[in-house]
Protein backbone atom coordinates (compact mmCIF):
# COMPACT_ATOMS: atom_id res chain seq x y z
CA UNK A 1 0.00 0.00 0.00
CA UNK A 2 1.06 3.17 -1.03
CA UNK A 3 -0.15 6.83 0.43
CA UNK A 4 -1.52 9.39 -1.56
CA UNK A 5 1.69 10.80 -1.76
CA UNK A 6 2.91 8.31 -2.73
CA UNK A 7 5.70 8.29 -0.46
CA UNK A 8 5.77 4.22 1.09
CA UNK A 9 7.66 5.23 4.57
CA UNK A 10 5.70 5.14 7.33
CA UNK A 11 3.34 1.98 5.73
CA UNK A 12 4.10 -1.13 8.18
CA UNK A 13 2.36 -3.03 5.81
CA UNK A 14 4.46 -3.28 2.84
CA UNK A 15 6.57 -6.17 1.68
CA UNK A 16 10.19 -6.13 3.15
CA UNK A 17 11.67 -4.45 0.05
CA UNK A 18 9.29 -1.85 0.14
CA UNK A 19 9.56 0.02 3.52
CA UNK A 20 11.11 3.15 3.99
CA UNK A 21 13.62 4.68 5.62
CA UNK A 22 12.82 6.74 9.11
CA UNK A 23 13.30 10.28 8.36
CA UNK A 24 16.26 10.98 10.67
CA UNK A 25 17.93 7.65 9.20
CA UNK A 26 17.42 9.87 5.89
CA UNK A 27 18.70 13.15 7.84
CA UNK A 28 21.79 11.25 8.93
CA UNK A 29 22.43 9.72 5.33
CA UNK A 30 21.89 13.11 3.88
CA UNK A 31 24.50 14.90 6.19
CA UNK A 32 27.20 12.08 5.75
CA UNK A 33 26.51 11.81 1.85
CA UNK A 34 27.22 15.60 1.67
CA UNK A 35 30.09 15.56 4.25
CA UNK A 36 31.90 12.68 2.22
CA UNK A 37 31.33 14.76 -0.68
CA UNK A 38 32.42 17.86 0.26
CA UNK A 39 35.37 16.63 2.51
CA UNK A 40 37.72 15.96 -0.47
CA UNK A 41 37.66 17.53 -3.99
CA UNK A 42 38.71 14.36 -5.44
CA UNK A 43 36.39 13.26 -8.70
CA UNK A 44 36.65 9.40 -7.92
CA UNK A 45 35.02 9.96 -4.62
CA UNK A 46 32.39 12.62 -5.39
CA UNK A 47 31.49 10.74 -8.46
CA UNK A 48 31.08 7.81 -6.42
CA UNK A 49 29.12 9.33 -3.46
CA UNK A 50 26.66 10.67 -6.57
CA UNK A 51 26.20 7.33 -8.18
CA UNK A 52 25.47 6.04 -5.05
CA UNK A 53 22.81 8.84 -4.07
CA UNK A 54 21.35 8.82 -7.68
CA UNK A 55 20.44 4.73 -6.76
CA UNK A 56 19.30 5.98 -3.60
CA UNK A 57 17.04 8.45 -4.98
CA UNK A 58 16.05 6.06 -7.95
CA UNK A 59 14.73 3.55 -5.54
CA UNK A 60 12.82 5.77 -3.19
CA UNK A 61 11.50 8.36 -5.71
CA UNK A 62 8.04 8.43 -4.93
CA UNK A 63 6.14 7.84 -8.89
CA UNK A 64 4.30 11.03 -10.28
CA UNK A 65 7.01 13.00 -8.41
CA UNK A 66 8.49 15.94 -10.75
CA UNK A 67 12.34 15.69 -10.69
CA UNK A 68 13.02 18.05 -13.62
CA UNK A 69 13.75 21.18 -11.15
CA UNK A 70 16.64 18.84 -10.03
CA UNK A 71 17.97 17.36 -13.40
CA UNK A 72 18.11 21.05 -14.33
CA UNK A 73 19.90 22.53 -11.22
CA UNK A 74 22.40 19.51 -11.20
CA UNK A 75 23.54 19.87 -14.82
CA UNK A 76 23.59 23.75 -14.67
CA UNK A 77 25.41 23.36 -11.38
CA UNK A 78 28.10 21.15 -12.84
CA UNK A 79 28.17 23.05 -16.71
CA UNK A 80 28.49 26.40 -15.09
CA UNK A 81 31.34 25.40 -12.48
CA UNK A 82 33.44 23.67 -15.25
CA UNK A 83 33.02 26.68 -17.78
CA UNK A 84 33.83 29.34 -15.14
CA UNK A 85 36.88 27.63 -14.32
CA UNK A 86 37.96 27.10 -17.85
CA UNK A 87 37.23 30.33 -18.69
CA UNK A 88 39.09 31.89 -15.39
CA UNK A 89 41.72 29.94 -14.84
CA UNK A 90 44.62 29.56 -17.45
CA UNK A 91 47.14 27.44 -16.12
CA UNK A 92 48.14 24.30 -17.37
CA UNK A 93 50.26 22.18 -19.42
CA UNK A 94 47.53 21.08 -22.42
CA UNK A 95 46.14 24.28 -24.09
CA UNK A 96 42.77 23.47 -26.10
CA UNK A 97 42.19 27.00 -26.80
CA UNK A 98 43.86 30.22 -26.29
CA UNK A 99 41.47 33.70 -26.77
CA UNK A 100 43.24 36.94 -26.85
CA UNK A 101 45.10 38.42 -23.56
CA UNK A 102 43.63 41.44 -23.74
CA UNK A 103 40.29 39.83 -23.36
CA UNK A 104 39.31 40.91 -19.36
CA UNK A 105 39.45 37.36 -17.16
CA UNK A 106 38.97 34.99 -19.95
CA UNK A 107 41.95 36.22 -21.82
CA UNK A 108 44.55 33.54 -22.05
CA UNK A 109 45.09 30.00 -22.50
CA UNK A 110 41.93 27.58 -21.66
CA UNK A 111 43.55 24.29 -20.68
CA UNK A 112 42.18 20.61 -20.53
CA UNK A 113 43.62 21.11 -16.36
CA UNK A 114 41.47 23.67 -15.74
CA UNK A 115 38.69 21.58 -17.23
CA UNK A 116 39.07 18.77 -15.47
CA UNK A 117 39.57 20.99 -12.26
CA UNK A 118 36.47 22.40 -13.12
CA UNK A 119 34.58 19.18 -13.36
CA UNK A 120 35.81 17.86 -10.33
CA UNK A 121 33.91 20.90 -8.40
CA UNK A 122 31.15 20.58 -10.52
CA UNK A 123 31.11 16.76 -9.90
CA UNK A 124 30.88 17.86 -6.13
CA UNK A 125 28.40 19.91 -6.67
CA UNK A 126 26.11 17.21 -8.05
CA UNK A 127 27.54 14.90 -5.15
CA UNK A 128 25.86 17.26 -2.78
CA UNK A 129 22.72 18.16 -4.59
CA UNK A 130 21.99 14.25 -4.91
CA UNK A 131 22.65 13.43 -1.47
CA UNK A 132 20.04 16.08 -0.36
CA UNK A 133 17.92 15.91 -2.98
CA UNK A 134 15.72 12.69 -0.55
CA UNK A 135 14.87 15.21 2.08
CA UNK A 136 13.03 17.09 -0.45
CA UNK A 137 11.55 14.58 -3.07
CA UNK A 138 11.37 11.51 -0.52
CA UNK A 139 10.20 13.09 2.52
CA UNK A 140 6.69 15.38 3.33
CA UNK A 141 8.23 18.49 4.77
CA UNK A 142 6.82 17.67 8.30
CA UNK A 143 8.85 14.35 8.17
CA UNK A 144 12.06 16.20 7.74
CA UNK A 145 11.30 19.04 10.72
CA UNK A 146 9.91 15.46 12.91
CA UNK A 147 13.76 14.27 12.19
CA UNK A 148 15.32 17.62 13.52
CA UNK A 149 16.49 16.88 17.14
CA UNK A 150 13.95 18.64 20.10
CA UNK A 151 16.40 21.80 20.01
CA UNK A 152 15.90 22.86 16.53
CA UNK A 153 12.27 21.62 16.21
CA UNK A 154 10.83 25.25 16.43
CA UNK A 155 13.63 26.59 14.42
CA UNK A 156 12.91 24.15 11.28
CA UNK A 157 9.17 24.62 11.90
CA UNK A 158 9.65 28.49 11.41
CA UNK A 159 12.74 27.93 8.17
CA UNK A 160 9.83 25.20 6.80
CA UNK A 161 7.49 27.78 6.77
CA UNK A 162 9.47 30.58 5.44
CA UNK A 163 10.63 28.44 2.55
CA UNK A 164 7.08 27.52 1.95
CA UNK A 165 6.36 31.51 1.66
CA UNK A 166 8.94 31.66 -1.19
CA UNK A 167 6.76 29.67 -2.94
CA UNK A 168 3.81 31.29 -2.24
CA UNK A 169 5.87 34.68 -3.21
CA UNK A 170 6.83 33.20 -6.76
CA UNK A 171 2.79 31.91 -7.22
CA UNK A 172 1.16 35.61 -6.06
CA UNK A 173 3.56 37.03 -8.42
CA UNK A 174 2.52 34.70 -11.79
CA UNK A 175 -1.00 35.27 -10.61
CA UNK A 176 -0.58 39.42 -10.03
CA UNK A 177 1.34 39.68 -13.48
CA UNK A 178 -1.02 37.62 -15.34
CA UNK A 179 -4.22 39.52 -14.06
CA UNK A 180 -2.32 43.14 -14.38
CA UNK A 181 -1.06 41.89 -18.12
CA UNK A 182 -5.44 40.88 -18.48
CA UNK A 183 -6.48 44.37 -17.41
CA UNK A 184 -4.07 46.14 -20.16
CA UNK A 185 -0.55 45.93 -18.19
CA UNK A 186 2.74 45.90 -20.68
CA UNK A 187 5.90 46.16 -18.61
CA UNK A 188 7.27 49.45 -19.61
CA UNK A 189 10.52 50.37 -17.58
CA UNK A 190 11.06 49.79 -14.19
CA UNK A 191 8.69 52.15 -13.03
CA UNK A 192 5.88 49.99 -14.51
CA UNK A 193 6.81 46.91 -12.53
CA UNK A 194 4.98 49.41 -9.53
CA UNK A 195 1.75 48.35 -10.27
CA UNK A 196 2.43 44.42 -10.33
CA UNK A 197 5.10 43.88 -6.97
CA UNK A 198 2.64 46.58 -4.65
CA UNK A 199 0.10 43.84 -5.13
CA UNK A 200 2.13 41.14 -4.62
CA UNK A 201 3.96 42.40 -1.42
CA UNK A 202 1.04 43.23 -0.07
CA UNK A 203 -0.14 39.81 -1.16
CA UNK A 204 2.69 38.19 0.76
CA UNK A 205 2.41 40.66 3.69
CA UNK A 206 -1.06 38.96 4.33
CA UNK A 207 -0.49 35.92 3.17
CA UNK A 208 2.37 35.99 6.15
CA UNK A 209 -0.26 37.21 8.86
CA UNK A 210 -1.98 34.38 7.82
CA UNK A 211 -0.13 32.03 8.45
CA UNK A 212 1.19 33.14 11.59
CA UNK A 213 -2.51 33.07 12.58
CA UNK A 214 -3.31 29.99 11.95
CA UNK A 215 -0.12 28.04 13.25
CA UNK A 216 -1.13 29.73 16.86
CA UNK A 217 -4.42 28.77 16.87
CA UNK A 218 -3.15 24.97 16.43
CA UNK A 219 -0.80 25.77 19.47
CA UNK A 220 2.36 26.56 17.89
CA UNK A 221 4.71 27.82 20.35
CA UNK A 222 2.56 26.11 23.56
CA UNK A 223 4.69 23.56 24.08
CA UNK A 224 6.06 20.23 22.31
CA UNK A 225 4.79 19.90 19.32
CA UNK A 226 2.09 16.48 19.76
CA UNK A 227 1.76 13.53 17.98
CA UNK A 228 0.69 9.81 17.99
CA UNK A 229 3.41 7.93 17.72
CA UNK A 230 6.99 9.44 16.73
CA UNK A 231 8.44 8.04 13.53
CA UNK A 232 10.58 4.96 15.00
CA UNK A 233 13.45 3.51 13.81
CA UNK A 234 14.19 0.11 13.05
CA UNK A 235 17.43 -2.07 13.04
CA UNK A 236 17.41 -1.34 8.84
CA UNK A 237 17.60 2.37 9.85
CA UNK A 238 19.94 1.54 12.70
CA UNK A 239 22.60 -0.28 9.97
CA UNK A 240 21.91 2.58 7.55
CA UNK A 241 22.90 5.37 10.14
CA UNK A 242 25.75 3.25 11.29
CA UNK A 243 26.95 3.03 7.32
CA UNK A 244 26.67 6.24 7.18
CA UNK A 245 28.44 7.80 9.50
CA UNK A 246 30.92 5.22 9.33
CA UNK A 247 31.46 6.76 5.84
CA UNK A 248 31.70 9.91 6.98
CA UNK A 249 33.82 9.43 9.87
CA UNK A 250 36.16 7.77 8.00
CA UNK A 251 36.40 10.68 5.82
CA UNK A 252 36.70 13.12 8.01
CA UNK A 253 39.33 10.79 9.85
CA UNK A 254 41.60 10.58 6.85
CA UNK A 255 41.48 14.46 6.64
CA UNK A 256 42.90 14.55 10.32
CA UNK A 257 45.32 12.37 9.92
CA UNK A 258 46.66 13.49 6.60
CA UNK A 259 45.96 10.81 4.01
CA UNK A 260 45.96 12.50 0.93
CA UNK A 261 42.26 12.86 -0.14
CA UNK A 262 42.77 15.79 -3.08
CA UNK A 263 43.04 16.27 -6.63
CA UNK A 264 45.27 18.79 -7.87
CA UNK A 265 45.39 18.33 -11.98
CA UNK A 266 47.61 21.64 -12.27
CA UNK A 267 50.49 22.00 -13.77
CA UNK A 268 49.58 18.46 -16.18
CA UNK A 269 46.65 16.36 -15.87
CA UNK A 270 47.04 13.08 -13.62
CA UNK A 271 44.69 10.37 -12.28
CA UNK A 272 43.49 10.78 -8.59
CA UNK A 273 45.20 8.79 -5.96
CA UNK A 274 42.93 6.65 -4.83
CA UNK A 275 42.28 4.29 -1.49
CA UNK A 276 40.60 1.08 -1.69
CA UNK A 277 39.37 1.54 1.71
CA UNK A 278 38.15 5.29 0.98
CA UNK A 279 36.09 3.83 -2.07
CA UNK A 280 34.50 0.72 0.36
CA UNK A 281 33.66 3.75 2.90
CA UNK A 282 31.62 5.56 -0.11
CA UNK A 283 29.71 2.31 -0.68
CA UNK A 284 28.95 2.45 2.69
CA UNK A 285 26.39 5.02 1.96
CA UNK A 286 24.67 2.70 -0.82
CA UNK A 287 22.66 0.68 2.17
CA UNK A 288 19.40 2.64 1.31
CA UNK A 289 19.03 1.67 -2.14
CA UNK A 290 19.69 -2.36 -0.89
CA UNK A 291 16.37 -4.17 -0.72
CA UNK A 292 15.44 -4.56 3.21
CA UNK A 293 17.09 -8.23 4.75
CA UNK A 294 14.98 -10.11 6.51
CA UNK A 295 16.24 -9.94 9.34
CA UNK A 296 15.48 -6.11 9.90
CA UNK A 297 11.80 -7.25 10.85
CA UNK A 298 9.15 -5.61 10.09
CA UNK A 299 9.00 -1.97 10.10
CA UNK A 300 7.87 -0.60 13.47
CA UNK A 301 4.43 1.74 13.35
CA UNK A 302 4.55 5.21 12.97
CA UNK A 303 1.43 6.98 13.11
CA UNK A 304 0.51 10.36 11.85
CA UNK A 305 2.15 13.04 13.00
CA UNK B 1 22.09 -6.18 20.98
CA UNK B 2 22.12 -2.20 19.52
CA UNK B 3 25.18 -1.46 21.51
CA UNK B 4 27.44 -4.17 20.79
CA UNK B 5 26.88 -3.66 16.67
CA UNK B 6 27.61 0.17 17.17
CA UNK B 7 30.81 -0.70 19.46
CA UNK B 8 31.56 -3.02 16.69
CA UNK B 9 31.12 -0.21 13.83
CA UNK B 10 32.96 2.49 15.56
CA UNK B 11 36.10 -0.19 16.70
CA UNK B 12 35.63 -0.93 12.51
CA UNK B 13 35.90 2.64 11.86
CA UNK B 14 38.81 3.48 13.79
CA UNK B 15 40.36 0.44 12.75
CA UNK B 16 39.88 1.53 9.38
CA UNK B 17 40.73 5.31 9.91
CA UNK B 18 43.83 4.30 11.47
CA UNK B 19 44.99 2.59 9.01
CA UNK B 20 45.10 4.96 6.39
CA UNK B 21 47.67 7.22 8.36
CA UNK B 22 50.24 7.95 5.78
CA UNK B 23 53.19 6.23 8.76
CA UNK B 24 50.55 2.79 9.18
CA UNK B 25 51.60 -0.50 7.67
CA UNK B 26 48.80 -0.27 5.63
CA UNK B 27 50.28 3.00 3.81
CA UNK B 28 53.65 2.56 4.33
CA UNK B 29 56.14 -0.21 4.54
CA UNK B 30 58.63 1.98 6.18
CA UNK B 31 56.94 1.98 9.43
CA UNK B 32 60.31 1.26 11.60
CA UNK B 33 61.36 3.77 13.61
CA UNK B 34 64.86 5.14 13.29
CA UNK B 35 66.52 7.84 11.70
CA UNK B 36 65.71 8.13 7.88
CA UNK B 37 67.22 10.93 5.46
CA UNK B 38 65.24 12.26 2.51
CA UNK B 39 67.18 14.74 -0.22
CA UNK B 40 66.03 18.06 -1.28
CA UNK B 41 67.24 19.88 -4.70
CA UNK B 42 65.92 22.89 -5.54
CA UNK B 43 67.19 24.48 -9.11
CA UNK B 44 66.60 27.96 -9.68
CA UNK B 45 65.52 30.02 -12.56
CA UNK B 46 69.40 30.52 -13.50
CA UNK B 47 70.39 26.94 -13.27
CA UNK B 48 71.85 27.16 -10.02
CA UNK B 49 71.46 23.93 -7.96
CA UNK B 50 71.02 23.75 -4.14
CA UNK B 51 70.52 20.69 -2.53
CA UNK B 52 70.15 19.25 1.15
CA UNK B 53 69.58 16.53 2.65
CA UNK B 54 67.41 15.97 6.09
CA UNK B 55 67.28 13.43 8.45
CA UNK B 56 63.97 12.22 10.34
CA UNK B 57 63.32 9.60 13.23
CA UNK B 58 59.48 9.07 12.04
CA UNK B 59 58.91 7.15 9.42
CA UNK B 60 57.45 9.69 6.75
CA UNK B 61 57.62 13.31 6.60
CA UNK B 62 55.55 15.87 4.74
CA UNK B 63 57.04 17.78 2.13
CA UNK B 64 56.61 21.37 4.19
CA UNK B 65 58.59 19.89 6.79
CA UNK B 66 61.70 18.57 4.73
CA UNK B 67 61.86 22.00 3.25
CA UNK B 68 61.62 23.81 6.99
CA UNK B 69 64.48 20.95 8.39
CA UNK B 70 66.68 21.81 5.47
CA UNK B 71 67.45 25.58 6.34
CA UNK B 72 66.59 26.83 3.18
CA UNK B 73 64.41 30.05 2.98
CA UNK B 74 60.91 29.99 1.71
CA UNK B 75 57.30 31.06 1.88
CA UNK B 76 54.23 30.21 0.72
CA UNK B 77 50.35 30.61 0.73
CA UNK B 78 47.67 28.75 1.11
CA UNK B 79 45.74 27.87 -1.56
CA UNK B 80 42.55 26.59 -1.70
CA UNK B 81 42.36 22.40 -1.43
CA UNK B 82 46.22 22.42 -2.66
CA UNK B 83 47.02 23.26 1.06
CA UNK B 84 50.53 25.53 0.70
CA UNK B 85 51.56 26.86 -2.56
CA UNK B 86 55.11 27.57 -2.27
CA UNK B 87 55.59 30.86 -3.72
CA UNK B 88 59.87 31.44 -3.24
CA UNK B 89 62.37 29.19 -2.54
CA UNK B 90 65.94 30.56 -1.11
CA UNK B 91 64.81 34.27 -2.50
CA UNK B 92 63.72 33.41 -5.97
CA UNK B 93 61.37 35.45 -6.88
CA UNK B 94 62.71 38.21 -4.64
CA UNK B 95 59.08 40.12 -4.86
CA UNK B 96 55.89 38.84 -6.47
CA UNK B 97 52.49 39.90 -6.34
CA UNK B 98 50.53 36.24 -7.19
CA UNK B 99 51.11 33.04 -6.19
CA UNK B 100 51.39 30.85 -8.29
CA UNK B 101 53.53 33.68 -10.36
CA UNK B 102 51.82 33.97 -13.91
CA UNK B 103 55.09 33.97 -15.73
CA UNK B 104 56.99 31.43 -13.55
CA UNK B 105 56.46 28.83 -10.68
CA UNK B 106 58.09 26.99 -8.70
CA UNK B 107 57.17 22.86 -9.64
CA UNK B 108 57.59 20.30 -7.34
CA UNK B 109 58.77 17.14 -7.94
CA UNK B 110 59.35 13.93 -5.74
CA UNK B 111 61.51 10.63 -6.38
CA UNK B 112 60.49 7.47 -4.66
CA UNK B 113 63.27 5.09 -3.40
CA UNK B 114 66.02 6.31 -6.05
CA UNK B 115 63.66 6.80 -9.14
CA UNK B 116 63.06 9.06 -11.96
CA UNK B 117 61.39 13.00 -10.82
CA UNK B 118 58.02 12.50 -11.26
CA UNK B 119 56.04 15.98 -10.92
CA UNK B 120 54.05 16.32 -7.60
CA UNK B 121 50.02 16.39 -7.44
CA UNK B 122 49.85 16.97 -4.06
CA UNK B 123 50.67 20.34 -2.29
CA UNK B 124 54.04 19.99 -0.23
CA UNK B 125 52.17 20.09 3.48
CA UNK B 126 50.18 16.36 2.43
CA UNK B 127 53.53 15.20 0.19
CA UNK B 128 54.93 12.90 2.22
CA UNK B 129 58.61 11.08 2.07
CA UNK B 130 60.14 8.31 3.30
CA UNK B 131 63.35 7.61 3.80
CA UNK B 132 65.22 7.36 0.38
CA UNK B 133 62.86 9.53 -1.25
CA UNK B 134 63.72 13.40 -2.33
CA UNK B 135 61.75 16.39 -2.92
CA UNK B 136 62.57 18.87 -5.85
CA UNK B 137 62.01 21.96 -7.02
CA UNK B 138 61.96 23.58 -10.11
CA UNK B 139 61.46 27.39 -10.72
CA UNK B 140 59.81 26.31 -14.54
CA UNK B 141 57.66 28.90 -16.78
CA UNK B 142 54.36 28.93 -16.55
CA UNK B 143 53.65 27.38 -20.10
CA UNK B 144 54.87 23.83 -21.04
CA UNK B 145 55.61 21.12 -19.46
CA UNK B 146 58.01 21.66 -16.42
CA UNK B 147 61.13 20.04 -16.65
CA UNK B 148 62.71 18.21 -13.07
CA UNK B 149 65.41 19.70 -11.29
CA UNK B 150 68.65 17.21 -11.72
CA UNK B 151 68.61 13.63 -9.62
CA UNK B 152 69.55 13.76 -6.40
CA UNK B 153 72.08 11.48 -6.40
CA UNK B 154 74.58 11.09 -3.68
CA UNK B 155 73.03 14.18 -2.00
CA UNK B 156 72.37 11.90 0.81
CA UNK B 157 75.15 9.37 0.61
CA UNK B 158 77.81 11.02 2.94
CA UNK B 159 75.04 11.99 5.50
CA UNK B 160 72.94 8.73 5.74
CA UNK B 161 75.29 7.59 8.68
CA UNK B 162 76.09 10.82 10.29
CA UNK B 163 73.46 10.66 13.64
CA UNK B 164 73.11 14.26 13.28
CA UNK B 165 71.62 16.21 16.42
CA UNK B 166 68.53 18.42 17.15
CA UNK B 167 71.00 21.18 17.42
CA UNK B 168 72.56 20.57 13.87
CA UNK B 169 69.51 22.91 12.42
CA UNK B 170 71.52 26.26 13.27
CA UNK B 171 74.36 24.63 11.58
CA UNK B 172 72.67 23.54 8.44
CA UNK B 173 70.94 26.87 8.28
CA UNK B 174 74.33 28.48 8.23
CA UNK B 175 76.05 27.09 5.50
CA UNK B 176 72.72 27.93 3.37
CA UNK B 177 73.80 30.11 0.54
CA UNK B 178 71.92 33.55 0.91
CA UNK B 179 70.17 34.53 -1.54
CA UNK B 180 68.02 37.02 -0.27
CA UNK B 181 64.59 37.15 1.52
CA UNK B 182 61.54 36.63 -0.97
CA UNK B 183 59.01 39.90 -0.27
CA UNK B 184 55.69 38.68 -0.88
CA UNK B 185 53.40 41.80 -1.32
CA UNK B 186 50.40 39.82 0.01
CA UNK B 187 49.86 37.71 2.96
CA UNK B 188 52.26 34.72 2.47
CA UNK B 189 53.89 32.84 4.86
CA UNK B 190 57.82 33.37 5.16
CA UNK B 191 59.78 30.69 6.62
CA UNK B 192 63.04 32.18 7.98
CA UNK B 193 65.96 30.30 8.88
CA UNK B 194 65.31 31.17 13.03
CA UNK B 195 61.81 29.55 12.62
CA UNK B 196 62.60 26.30 11.40
CA UNK B 197 65.81 25.90 13.75
CA UNK B 198 62.66 26.71 16.86
CA UNK B 199 60.56 24.34 15.15
CA UNK B 200 62.23 21.32 12.88
CA UNK B 201 63.24 19.34 16.69
CA UNK B 202 59.10 19.22 18.00
CA UNK B 203 57.81 19.16 14.30
CA UNK B 204 56.90 15.49 13.68
CA UNK B 205 59.42 13.64 14.12
CA UNK B 206 62.28 15.44 12.56
CA UNK B 207 65.36 15.00 14.30
CA UNK B 208 67.80 16.83 12.75
CA UNK B 209 69.13 18.31 9.36
CA UNK B 210 72.73 17.05 8.72
CA UNK B 211 74.69 20.39 8.64
CA UNK B 212 77.74 18.34 7.44
CA UNK B 213 76.14 16.55 5.02
CA UNK B 214 76.23 17.75 1.03
CA UNK B 215 74.74 21.08 0.67
CA UNK B 216 76.51 21.85 -2.70
CA UNK B 217 75.62 24.13 -5.52
CA UNK B 218 76.30 23.24 -9.54
CA UNK B 219 74.59 24.26 -12.54
CA UNK B 220 71.62 21.74 -14.11
CA UNK B 221 73.57 21.26 -17.69
CA UNK B 222 76.45 18.96 -15.80
CA UNK B 223 73.56 16.78 -14.42
CA UNK B 224 70.78 14.17 -15.78
CA UNK B 225 67.06 14.03 -15.55
CA UNK B 226 64.10 12.38 -16.70
CA UNK B 227 61.46 14.47 -17.73
CA UNK B 228 57.96 12.42 -17.17
CA UNK B 229 55.63 14.42 -19.26
CA UNK B 230 52.71 12.16 -17.81
CA UNK B 231 52.89 10.68 -14.71
CA UNK B 232 51.27 7.79 -14.10
CA UNK B 233 50.63 7.34 -10.49
CA UNK B 234 50.33 9.59 -7.51
CA UNK B 235 53.48 9.82 -4.79
CA UNK B 236 52.61 7.53 -2.44
CA UNK B 237 50.97 4.94 -4.37
CA UNK B 238 52.60 1.76 -4.68
CA UNK B 239 54.12 0.53 -8.50
CA UNK B 240 51.80 -2.18 -10.23
CA UNK B 241 48.08 -2.43 -9.98
CA UNK B 242 46.68 0.64 -8.00
CA UNK B 243 43.66 -1.02 -5.81
CA UNK B 244 42.43 2.08 -5.15
CA UNK B 245 41.54 3.12 -8.73
CA UNK B 246 40.21 -0.87 -9.81
CA UNK B 247 38.03 -0.92 -6.55
CA UNK B 248 36.80 2.80 -7.70
CA UNK B 249 36.37 1.41 -11.54
CA UNK B 250 34.30 -1.80 -10.25
CA UNK B 251 32.55 0.10 -7.67
CA UNK B 252 31.57 3.04 -10.26
CA UNK B 253 30.59 0.65 -12.97
CA UNK B 254 28.14 -1.25 -10.65
CA UNK B 255 26.48 1.74 -9.61
CA UNK B 256 25.98 2.71 -12.84
CA UNK B 257 24.78 -0.06 -14.06
CA UNK B 258 23.00 -0.39 -11.34
CA UNK B 259 20.99 3.41 -11.82
CA UNK B 260 20.49 2.62 -15.69
CA UNK B 261 18.48 -0.94 -14.60
CA UNK B 262 16.77 1.16 -12.28
CA UNK B 263 15.60 3.55 -14.92
CA UNK B 264 14.74 1.23 -18.11
CA UNK B 265 13.48 -1.88 -16.59
CA UNK B 266 10.63 -0.59 -15.38
CA UNK B 267 9.55 1.21 -18.34
CA UNK B 268 10.15 -2.19 -20.16
CA UNK B 269 7.86 -3.56 -17.91
CA UNK B 270 5.31 -0.93 -18.22
CA UNK B 271 5.03 -1.66 -21.90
Amino acid sequence: MTPASGRPQLDPTAPPGQRGLAPRAWLVWSLAAVTVALVSDNPIYRGLVALVALNVLLKWLPPGRNVRPLAVTVVLAAAFAALIDVLASHTGADVLLRLPADWPLVGGAMTAESLAFGGALGLGLVAALLAVAPLSLVLEPHDVVDAMPSPLERTGIAVATSLNLVSGFGRTFTAVRDAQRMRGWRPRGIRSWNEVLVPVVLTAIEDSVLLAEAMEARGFGAGRRTSYAGAAIDRWDWVVVAGALSAAALFVGARLIGTPLDWYPYPTLALPPVHALLVAGCLALVLPALPRPAFAGPKNQAGPS
Amino acid sequence: MRRPIAALVVAASLAAVVSLAPGSPAASACAAAGLHHAALVVEHGDGSVVTRCVAFDASQITGEQLLNGSGIVWSGQMFGGFDEAVCAIDGEPARYSSCPGKDSYWAVFVVRSGGAWQLSNAGISTLTLSDGDAEGFRYVPSSGNPVPPPLPGGVCAAGATAGATAGAAATAVAVVPARGTAAPSDAATTKSPASVASVAPADSGIAAVAGAVASATSTASSMTASNPERPARQPGQAPGLDLGLLAAAVAGGGLAGLALLRVFVPRRGAR
